[in-house]
């Protein structure tokens, strides 16, 4: 189990949460990229053996949208590794 | 293992969920609701309307049935300013209360939160889930008292029942 922090509420049980996805890269202009770099935006998503950020929305409690970093590794919530943006 | 609580469901209550920022809101609608609450979820009470804070410039104002009209006049909510959103939902929530000895075990079968008076005392207010459903829950006299989305009433009346039994 999982304890989410929520901005508005504090820690809440993950239950009420619903998943929202890795936070991917920003979309890029379509007309500025290659096909091969369209299509990878499009479809890869963050899979990292670590910290992975995350949405998540509080649906069944004051839907807020949390953003979070997750260790894939260990299910901890984590601080934002010193790399990230 | 059967447990030592009354399940009761509450009449229809008049309802207007407010949106907007706190400033907004007191502005258009000081004269009838109580000061808001400031803090997330918890709840003030003026008279018998209560203002419940159930999210970030979101709250829940909720009076006796009787009192419907009267506050709708006073909101006025097709007439209230465009930055602030106020509509009556009396019709989409149905209320029980859960009340009793054992009224905190029940509750802690259903729900996930810590309701312990250190954590969930009198004035907090809280949507979280019941039973896997979205939920209102906050104490009431003797226990407990939660709502559901008017279409689930049925259904939760039923799981309550069947865990107290
Ligand atoms: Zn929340």
């Amino acid at each position: 189990m999982m304890l989410i922090p929520c901005p508005f509420c504090g820690k809440r049980n993950e239950s009420e949460f619903i998943f929202g996805g890795a936070v991917g890269a920003d979309r890029p202009d379509p007309n500025s990229v290659n096909d091969a770099e369209w299509v990878e935006y499009l479809t890869v998503a963050p899979n990292p053996l670590g910290p992975v950020q995350e949405r998540w929305w509080h649906a069944r409690g004051c839907s807020e949208w949390v953003t979070i970093w997750r260790d894939t590794r260990t299910h901890d919530i984590v601080e934002a590794p010193d790399d990230s943006e | 293992m059967t447990y030592d609580v009354a399940i009761v469901r509450q009449p229809l209550n008049a309802l207007f969920d407010l949106k907007g920022s706190p400033a907004a809101i007191q502005n258009w609608a000081a004269d009838v609701l109580p000061t808001l609450p400031e803090r997330p979820n918890s709840r003030t009470g003026q008279a018998s309307v209560e203002l419940y804070h159930v999210g970030r410039n979101h709250w829940i104002a909720r009076a006796p049935l009787e009192q419907e009209a009267e506050l709708e006049k006073h909101l006025s909510p097709t007439n209230c300013p465009a930055e602030i959103s106020i509509v009556r939902v009396s019709d989409t929530l149905t209320f029980f209360r859960v009340v009793g000895p054992q009224a905190d075990e029940v509750m802690s079968i259903a729900c996930p939160l810590d309701i312990h008076e250190t954590e969930f005392g009198e004035e907090t207010v809280t949507y979280t889930e019941l039973f896997g459903l979205k939920a209102l829950i906050m104490r009431c006299e003797d226990g407990f008292e939660f709502a559901v989305e008017q279409s689930f009433g049925d259904m939760a009346e039923d799981y309550l029942s069947r865990a107290v039994a």
